[in-house]
């Protein structure tokens, strides 16, 4: 098996209330220097993003390659899937902030396949997800999908 | 109560089609293109993927922390560059995170630096959601 390596990093300046730090994707240049800060990820994001929507993001990539994948070995390769992705993170007594959940809405466009066997694939999906995976282990993951007319 | 979105959208199979990640709700970044191959193999051709992006929120999480911690202790930083590399094997998942950090903070001892980024490694909210991770290292130096 291959091993792929994925690189990002980071530089921060100054305490965490008032400081801020800047990410860049060192592995494929495909975002750099994105600003980030504190009050940024708690509260208005100031069009700033935060490691949670990088999450949200992260997961996102990860289940819609993952239900392409199962949908199309079940035969059904998908014509459109759009999947939303809302990471919550909450302050839970005596730990701090965590991440609680992660919501995944998907509408998918796939000519041909019946309900039955598009949950059996959406299950598939989520169970083969490695992502999905990891946040179940300390969080809520949910996963909603549905199919649209083609 | 913090929530943060993304909205991907993919059309096709998986070996040959590919996907967008068409914004976040910020607004900072998007659309970014994945496809995967970019995600399997060594050569991304620029394109980010779930595990870049995972790197992303590690190395940002684990600085915010980190600097939070350091305050704590009086020594706020100057400068903290950190980096997240993820490995991903394909059919397995995420197998490791190597974080790396060097830090400019004024007056700190060296142990007392590495012992706050051991407990921001520990205590940072994306550390706690990807526990699972079967190994995650730290290397913490201080500079200047």
């Amino acid at each position: 098996m291959p091993r792929i390596e994925r690189q990002a990093a980071v530089v921060w300046e100054g305490n965490v209330a008032r400081g801020s730090g800047s990410l860049t994707a060192l592995s494929t240049g495909a975002f750099a220097e994105l600003p980030f800060s504190l009050p940024s990820r708690l509260a208005v994001t100031q069009g700033k993003t935060s490691p949670e929507e990088l999450l949200a993001a992260a997961h996102g990539g990860c289940l819609s390659m993952s239900l392409a994948g199962e949908l199309t070995r079940a035969g059904f390769p998908p014509e459109r899937l759009d999947v939303t992705v809302n990471i919550v993170m909450d302050e839970v007594p005596d730990q701090g902030h965590l991440v609680v959940g992660s919501e995944v809405d998907v509408t998918a466009r796939v000519p041909g396949i019946d309900d039955a066997d598009f949950a059996a694939a959406v299950e598939a999906a989520d169970a083969g997800c490695s992502f999905s995976a990891l946040i179940r282990a300390s969080a809520s993951v949910t996963v909603r999908a549905h199919l649209e007319a083609s | 109560m913090a929530e943060r979105r993304a909205d991907v959208t993919w059309s096709g199979d998986l070996l040959s089609g590919s996907g967008t990640i068409d914004s976040v709700g910020s607004g900072a970044f998007g659309p970014l293109d994945v496809t995967w191959p970019a995600r399997s193999e060594d050569a991304s051709g620029g394109k980010t993927s779930p595990e870049e992006l995972v790197a992303a929120a590690h190395a940002t999480c684990f600085s915010m922390a980190f600097a939070g911690g350091l305050a704590k202790a009086g020594h706020a930083p100057e400068r903290l560059s950190t980096s997240a590399t993820v490995t991903f094997v394909p059919g397995t998942g995420i197998t490791k995170i190597a974080l790396s950090v060097r830090g400019v903070v004024p007056g700190m001892a060296a142990a007392a630096f590495r012992e706050a980024a051991e407990a921001a490694k520990v205590g940072c909210p994306v550390s706690q959601a990807l526990a699972a991770v079967p190994e995650i290292t730290l290397d913490a130096q201080l500079e200047g």
